[in-house]
């Protein structure tokens, strides 16, 4: 299905051009917007903007206002899109859950301590410089792809990309999620919609049969934090070999990534720990972050034991 | 809009995109949700909207348009009698939040698994989103597990403090909560510079108040410059942004290299502030560096020589090492915050979020040269301090000269961001030490150099405290500053003695390594404070201890281990300490001129009250926070309890020897204890008594070796701090100084950008306290013996209960890793580090 774009009232595309959309604001009453707030919620009723739809072929839409709690606690979709389930029900705190939709979590700004302090401009808000790179790289992107090092904040982006999702959004035909960030060598925005464009939903391709995930973050603190790195692995075993793998990673990177080399080493058999540390190579580490080196291996090397159920203690 | 509160119907002219905090705290006067960091990471400001939790700092208004709306002044559920019974709380700034949450979670819970005990990850993943700086987690999860249990479904049980109930249902009034007629509010313009001579500052305003030093240079960024007001704080804050200032800029000093420049010259170093509690201690300075101090060393001419034989001998009992510890910022859930109003007759009203009512009217009648009769300093309740609020601070400074010159009641509360930058920290440290035992094991010599960085401020005073450990061995103790154009330290639960024992205890714990000895052995044989030894002998039979594992031992992924810390604390007491006594009908209502920061300082005074004069808690009443009440010991030093306790006693004695009959009125005093004190007359109303309070943790981990975490699983804290005169809420101050140990060892630390000095770490998000899920299982064990000298038998814990957590956790990772943390925060990429060598 998709959303009937000749619903939408034309005062709010309007609006949406010169504001700032506002979803559950979890994200937008934090910061400065880029303009008047335009107040989406009016559209929920709409068919297929909210909630999750289940579709003939046993696959998801999932409206753009759907909140995140309520993908957390929908036992069908913990069902048929583990990972995607357990990627909700981690992040954040039940009150942000409660109120943050899919849609703004797609789309929400990053979380660089640099960008959040109105005592610098950079790249991403109008001025052509990164402090981070200079200053405190901390909690950096360790794999470096352009002038910003801000990790992309998006937990179920990278969930998402190991569904091969699709988004719909309201002047252009279905999209594959990964194209709404792009390479991340953009540094003056999160995400590539343009001022205007709508967020309208998420399809998911058919489920997996058998299919077995786990998500993790490492972080400090045992709740509540934003995740040093986290990941997320789908498998699916035929007896003791993989049959399909799918592995994300967050926290290291512009973008949310897929990491296709893990998955190709899994199915071909390596061992896990020889498989997460193909990652490693992905990495060019900043003045403070090479730890991120380890802990990328480290999360995934977690999420690949969990899902495949060998986890050691 | 219309928006349903409580049961009640309102209109409100609130804007759509306002947050909902604001609607209900200005708008309404709903003052229970409070809107403590603005970011969605404290959940103080917790409503539930149609039965769910949401945090309404980041609800916009039209969220809430035609929904029922329930805030902790609606609630009324077993959980919040739970909280009640169970001490869920010390200052109870968080409790509004976490109860609002906790009664959705119990109602949940038990409708989905019938009335039993919910795991405890249950709890933290549901009070994920709420946070409690004074770490009143042990009571939180007592008082949930208990009302899920159903045994608070019927009436109310004693509360374990006497002002619980108001806390639990959002009534108590905090001073970010007072709202007086045509009242303004303030805000305070800061430095976006770390070092500059201001040369303008152009604000589109009448109103404005000048917050420079004479000289007109800032020395950090943060540094308050002027104040501002506006009828609105949206108002205020827009003003304040769009301020000018001319800036000549100074070069600065961002870390310690020999070539900084300097940050003060010969005149204005004179005013340097101080993070130091007494007096601060003097020191000659070289270029950024002051110091050294080193006037309380013992032989320390024998101690060097002794160290220096020792190393060139390659000693093996030659125990060397330098460790760090980071900025700690106080950040207490209530924000300083202060409401400033001229009466007609030219009296000064300050309702202050203060730890001193009593300083605060002295320092504000000095400043602003009225009579001491005419300041009237007003705190019901405080949330939290652990030694930021302490006499007349910037934001009252801004809001009194702004409500003279309005001629208004100005309100200035400080945004989180400024709580975090620059309204109290830690020092960080750099400590050398060297500690050298003999052939028969005994300590020969200590040698301890702590350079202090509390940025603009001077009076580190940590090598100090070292004297008081370990006997009488030859030791040299050398205190420093280094000074930077970083926001100033100010003093923090138990000054100088975290840092101290970081090194002291880790390096005496590898002296027993090596020794191949029993840490606690050791630790008994070195210290002659006989409570202590009674503490030594608790820990050392404790299961836990006698199994630990060797050192090294452990291999996998996971390893557990188990360290041992000691510590050291002055016994203060404030001798001029009254209370006062009236009968008010059938109730005896208490006076003193002190205030409730969360330490339970009402609930010692009624209990004392209840056990002298045989009375039934409601028939007791104590008024505090008030200055004008006869004077009463500010909450610093762990004071209090060893101050306002002997005098109420003597005040019930007094009035029983009268009569309990209505309109009856004593006045008690603190008097003397036998033998005296140490000081031989009070210095700034404080009086060193004899004997030292002391504390052994033990701490047992579980390092996570590949992801480089650390979970505190257990912890047992042993006070040695005389008779307990409420023992719940003295359990929950020690398990808060726990909480508060692990984030200081664990998490904690404040980050500057190391270009520009800019404070990064300026939200809640990234300044990182310990949250519910990090709560290990504690036990709190009591010596109540050895202070028959004192008046009333007991002395403060505060701050002997937080000092040598940090320090327990540190050797605990040895013990669990055969590494050791050198550096604190033990962060991650530490962790991971360190391990992998
Ligand atoms: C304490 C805390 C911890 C958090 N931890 C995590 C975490 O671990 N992982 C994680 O992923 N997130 C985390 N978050 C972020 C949170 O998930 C997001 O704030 C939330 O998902 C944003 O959703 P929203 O509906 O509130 O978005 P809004 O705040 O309403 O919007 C966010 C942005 O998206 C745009 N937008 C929203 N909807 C649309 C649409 N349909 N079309 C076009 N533009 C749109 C808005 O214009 C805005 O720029 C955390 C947040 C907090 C406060
Ligand atoms: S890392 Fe990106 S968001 Fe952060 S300061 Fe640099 S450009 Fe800005
Ligand atoms: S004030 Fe809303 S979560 Fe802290
Ligand atoms: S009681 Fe929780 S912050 Fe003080």
């Amino acid at each position: 299905m998709t959303v009937p774009t000749d619903l939408l009232p034309a005062d709010l595309l309007l609006a949406a051009r010169d504001g700032e959309p506002r979803a559950g604001g979890t994200d937008l009453m934090s910061r400065p917007a880029a303009g008047p707030h335009v107040d989406l919620t009016g559209l929920r009723d709409l068919p297929g903007m909210s909630g999750i739809t289940w579709q003939p072929d046993g696959s998801a839409h999932i409206g753009a206002l759907t909140t995140i709690a309520d993908l957390a606690r929908d036992a069908r979709l913990r069902a048929a899109y583990p990972a995607l389930a357990l990627t909700a029900q981690a992040l954040a705190t039940p009150q942000i859950r409660a109120v943050a939709t899919v849609g703004g979590n797609l789309l929400q700004r990053n979380r660089c301590r640099y960008y959040r302090n109105p005592a610098f401009t950079c790249h991403q808000n109008g001025g052509n410089s990164c402090p981070a790179r200079a200053g405190d790289t901390l909690y950096a992107a360790v794999i470096d792809t352009g002038p910003c090092l801000a990790p992309h904040p998006s937990s179920l982006a990278m969930a998402l990309l190991t569904y091969d999702a699709s988004v719909q959004v309201h002047d252009r035909g279905p999209l594959p999620i990964a194209s709404l960030y792009g390479d991340g060598s953009d540094p003056s925005r999160d995400h590539l919609l343009d001022p205007g464009e709508l967020l309208l939903a998420i399809h998911l391709p058919p489920p997996v049969a058998g299919e077995r995930a786990a998500y993790h973050r490492a972080t400090g603190r045992s709740e509540a934090e934003w995740p040093l790195v986290e990941a997320v692995a789908r498998v699916v075993l035929d007896g003791t070999r993989i049959s399909h793998a799918a592995v994300g990673a967050g926290g290291v990177a512009r973008v949310p990534l897929r990491l296709g080399e893990v998955e190709e080493a899994v199915l071909a058999g390596e061992p896990f720990t020889a498989a997460a540390a193909l990652t490693a190579a992905r990495c060019t580490p900043a003045s403070g972050n090479a730890y991120k080196v380890t802990l990328l291996a480290g999360t995934v090397l977690e999420v690949l034991e969990q899902a495949a159920g060998t986890s050691a203690s | 809009m219309k928006i349903m509160v409580n049961g009640v119907p309102h209109e409100t002219d609130a804007g759509r995109d306002d947050p909902v905090v604001d609607v209900l705290r200005d708008g309404l006067g709903l003052t229970g949700a409070k809107a403590a960091c603005r970011t969605g990471v404290c959940g103080a400001c917790t409503i539930a909207v149609d039965g769910t939790p949401q945090a309404s700092c980041l609800l916009p208004a039209a969220a809430v348009e035609g929904r029922a709306v329930t805030t902790a002044e609606g609630l009324d559920h077993p959980v919040q009698r739970a909280f009640a019974a169970h001490d869920g709380l010390q200052c109870g700034y968080c409790t509004p939040g976490f109860v609002v949450e906790a009664a959705a979670f119990v109602d949940a819970w038990r409708a989905e698994h019938g009335d039993v005990t919910p795991p405890r990850d249950r709890i933290a993943a549901a009070l994920a989103g709420h946070l409690c700086r004074c770490g009143a987690y042990a009571g939180i999860y007592a008082a949930v597990e208990a009302a899920c249990r159903g045994e608070h479904d019927g009436e109310a049980a004693a509360p374990a403090r006497v002002e619980a109930m108001e806390k639990i249902t959002g009534h108590a009034r905090y001073t970010t909560d007072v709202r007086l007629d045509g009242q303004l509010e303030g805000a305070i313009i800061r430095s976006a510079q770390a070092h500059a001579r201001v040369t303008s500052v152009e604000v589109d305003h009448a109103h404005v108040v000048d917050l420079l030093p004479p000289d007109r240079i800032v020395r950090y960024v943060g540094q308050p410059i002027a104040a501002v007001t506006a009828p609105t704080r949206q108002e205020v804050l827009a003003i304040a942004e769009s301020a000018r200032i001319g800036y000549e800029p100074l070069p600065a000093a961002l870390d310690d290299a020999p070539d900084a420049p300097p940050v003060y010259d010969e005149q204005s170093r004179k005013h340097a502030p101080s993070s130091s509690e007494g007096l601060t201690l003097p020191g000659g300075w070289n270029g950024n560096v002051r110091g050294p101090f080193s006037g309380v060393s013992r032989r320390s001419r024998t101690a060097v020589n002794r160290i220096e034989a020792a190393r060139r001998r390659a000693d093996p009992l030659l125990v060397t090492g330098t460790f760090s510890t980071a900025v700690q910022v106080h950040t207490p859930l209530e924000p300083h915050a202060c409401v400033a109003r001229w009466d007609e007759r030219g009296d000064l009203h300050l309702y202050l979020s203060t730890q001193t009512v009593a300083l605060a009217a002295e320092q504000a009648a000095k400043r602003w040269k009225l009579d001491a009769s005419r300041v009237h300093v007003v705190a019901d309740h405080v949330g939290g301090g652990f030694g930021a609020k302490s006499g007349i601070t910037v934001e009252a400074v801004a809001a009194v000269e702004l409500a003279r010159l309005c001629r208004a009641p100005v309100r200035v509360v400080l945004s989180r961001a400024e709580e975090l930058t620059d309204a109290g920290s830690r020092p960080g440290s750099r400590t050398r030490i060297a500690l050298l035992a003999d052939g028969g094991g005994e300590l020969s010599a200590l040698a301890m150099d702590v350079h202090g960085r509390g940025g603009v401020a001077i009076g580190s005073s940590a090598a100090l405290l070292a004297r008081l450990m370990y006997g009488t061995a030859p030791r040299r103790l050398r205190d420093f500053d280094i000074v930077t154009n970083e926001p100033p330290g100010t003093p923090f639960r138990g000054p100088g003695a975290p840092p101290m024992l970081w090194a002291l205890e880790q390096a005496v714990d590898e002296m027993a390594h090596r020794l191949d000895e029993d840490p606690i052995v050791l630790r008994r044989r070195w210290d002659g404070n006989p409570k202590r030894h009674a503490l030594y002998d608790w820990a050392a039979a404790l299961p836990i201890w006698r199994d630990r594992p060797r050192t090294g031992s452990r291999s996998g992924r996971f390893r557990r281990g188990v360290g041992v810390a000691a510590a050291n604390w002055m016994y203060l007491v404030a001798p001029a300490t009254k209370v006062e006594l009236e009968v008010e009908g059938d109730t005896v209502v208490a006076r003193t001129a002190t205030q409730d920061i969360g330490t339970g300082a009402r609930t010692v005074i009624a209990g004392v009250l209840a056990e002298e004069l045989g009375l039934p808690a409601d028939r007791i009443r104590v008024e505090i926070g008030r200055s004008g009440f006869v004077p009463g010991p500010p909450a610093l030093g762990s004071r209090t309890t060893a101050s306002v306790a002997p005098a109420a006693r003597d005040a019930a004695r007094l009035l029983r020897a009268q009569g309990l009959r209505p309109g009856a009125k004593v006045v008690g005093r603190r008097r003397g204890d036998r033998g005296g004190y140490l000081t031989p007359f009070p210095v700034h109303g404080m009086a060193l008594g004899r004997g030292f309070s002391g504390a052994v943790h033990v701490t047992e981990v579980e390092v996570d070796t590949r992801l480089g975490t650390i979970r505190p699983l257990r912890v047992w804290g042993g006070i040695a701090a005389g008779r307990i005169y409420a023992e719940r809420p003295a359990r929950n101050q020690c398990e808060g100084g726990i909480i508060q140990g692990l984030g200081y060892a664990l998490y904690e630390e404040r980050r500057t950008d190391p270009v520009t000095g800019t404070v990064l770490t300026a939200g809640l998000d990234d300044y990182h306290i310990p949250g519910i899920g990090d709560t290990p299982e504690m036990t709190i064990h009591f010596h109540q013996d050895g202070w028959e000298h004192v008046n009333g038998h007991g002395v403060g814990l505060g701050e002997v209960s937080t000092v040598g957590v940090a320090a327990s956790v540190a050797n605990a990772v040895h013990n669990a890793t055969g590494w050791r943390p050198h550096d604190l925060p033990i962060r991650p990429d530490r962790l991971l580090e360190g391990i992998s060598r």
